[in-house]
């Protein structure tokens, strides 16, 4: 199977090749990662890709996983309604 | 030997990189020191929107400007950085703001802008689902936009190494050196010595300490402004909604479908601080439901915070300074990104040829603060 075809982030659909590709482009941070590739960015807010983001840095830059800094995490966690945040006179 | 370049910037964000690629199209060498990763300051966090109705000429005109370069970015710069004309619609709630509004666009429509004063109902004919409950008028300018601060940068970034600069990432500028009242180098944490004649100040909310190292009190101080991103939807044509109400705030649909937002915090707070607050996710959900009801169903995805970094008068500083060789683009007041690739442009062909492309005086460094920008 082709890197083309390996899907790193669901949520905003990149694939390993434009990962690998970004970090010889001289991207090896992943909050830079983050931000040129919306990896991390969707939905599930790098649940899946975040871990698979930081084994492809280690294994492009041998650096490992430990020593990279991964991104940070922000509220609200899971993605809530506006509506749950606003309430009612009978709350 | 140190390595020397006709150019130095110090930092990675749209100022920097603006900067960076203006010079090199002019056929300078530059380096440009970023300590973090690119966009990791103001930039990064800046909720995308880009906008021409200001008060004061020299600013209408560098908006319009670089709404210009924005329209045509992807044509030059060969990548797609979600630039759309989507408008800003200031919404205007009291007499006060009524006058302010019709004041401005008189000056804004001088320059050519395309933009109107709209009575509350025209208002809600562009934005069907906007609540006018107590909106008494409002401006818009269709021509007004937004795009993704991360992929302009990166296009920057990319079109500069393309032109033979360097950018190195994680190194941080920890000494300037003055000679004879002109500059002459600047010493990175990693112990480097890199030489030129020209150095810029592009350090968004770490321009003060910047100034420092070269000798130069630059009076910015950094702010902090939250913002936050929801899930994106089906597109509701929602333009940038400025709200200047107490309980306001402002906030747009992107491209992607997400609504992003943020509002000025009642006092002002100082620092860095990048952090998130739960109280300002609830706060910000009931102002945007407010403005736009249907707003309920969709999902907040995440919450952060930015630096802007503040003039005493709202308005940028970009001008040589004190320091011959020296120069500042700073103290963007919450407008860098919009403002950046006209400012960009237009420090690059002052570095290079003396002259601005047109009278920039408002943004002269050493000015006396006055009046404050009306639509800050």
């Amino acid at each position: 199977m082709s890197d083309k075809d390996i899907i790193i982030c669901r949520c905003e659909d990149v694939t390993q090749a434009e990962v690998e590709a970004a970090i010889d482009g001289g991207i090896t941070d992943p909050e830079e990662l983050k931000r040129f590739l919306n990896v991390g960015l969707g939905p599930c807010q790098g649940r899946t890709c975040g871990r698979l983001v930081l084994q492809i840095l280690a294994r492009k830059t041998g650096k490992p996983v430990s020593e990279i800094r991964a991104t940070k995490t922000r509220p609200p966690l899971v993605s809530v309604p506006i509506k749950e945040f606003i309430g009612s006179d009978d709350d | 030997m140190t390595k020397s370049y006709d150019a130095i910037i110090i930092g990675g964000g749209i100022i920097g990189t603006a900067t960076g690629y203006y010079l090199s199209k002019q056929g300078l060498t530059v380096l440009l020191l970023e300590k973090d990763y690119l966009t990791a300051g103001s930039t990064g966090r800046c909720i995308t929107g880009i906008r021409q109705q200001f008060s004061t000429p020299a600013t209408i005109k560098t908006a319009m400007r670089s709404v210009a370069l924005f329209s045509r970015m992807e044509e030059e710069l060969g990548r797609d950085v979600e630039w759309t004309n989507s408008g800003y619609i200031f919404l205007a709630h009291d007499e006060q703001k009524v006058e302010t509004f019709k004041k401005t666009v008189a000056l804004q429509k001088q320059f050519g802008l395309d933009v109107d004063y709209l009575s509350a109902e025209e208002c809600k004919k562009i934005v069907p689902m906007l609540n006018i409950d107590g909106l008494l008028g409002g401006t818009w300018c269709p021509s007004d936009g937004q795009a993704s601060p991360f992929f302009v940068v990166q296009a920057y970034a990319e079109n500069m190494v393309k032109n033979g600069c360097e950018i190195i990432r994680g190194d941080e500028v920890t000494g300037i050196t003055v000679k004879s009242g002109r500059v002459e180098s600047v010493t990175t944490a990693s112990g480097a010595v890199y030489g030129a004649p020209m150095i810029v100040n592009a350090a968004g909310p770490w321009a003060r300490e910047v100034g420092r190292m070269a000798g130069v009190e630059l009076e910015v101080e950094p702010e902090r402004h939250e913002a936050l991103i929801t899930e994106g939807v089906a597109y509701m044509n929602i333009p940038m909604l400025v709200d200047y109400r107490k309980e306001g705030g402002y906030f747009v649909q992107r491209t992607t479908g997400q609504f992003i937002g943020c509002y000025t915090p009642e006092h002002q707070v100082k620092g860095r601080d990048t952090g998130s607050t739960l109280e300002f996710i609830a706060e910000m959900a009931r102002r945007m439901c407010r403005l736009i009801p249907a707003l309920e169903d969709v999902a907040i995805l995440r919450q952060w915070s930015g630096s802007y970094s503040m003039t005493p008068d709202g308005s940028p500083i970009v001008d040589e300074t004190s320091v011959a060789g020296f120069f500042c683009s700073v103290g963007m007041s919450g407008h860098g990104f919009m403002l950046g690739p006209a400012l960009g442009e237009s420090l690059a062909g002052y570095m290079v040829n003396k002259t601005w492309p047109f009278d920039m005086s408002e943004f002269a460094f050493g000015r006396s603060f006055g009046a404050k920008e009306d639509l800050a």
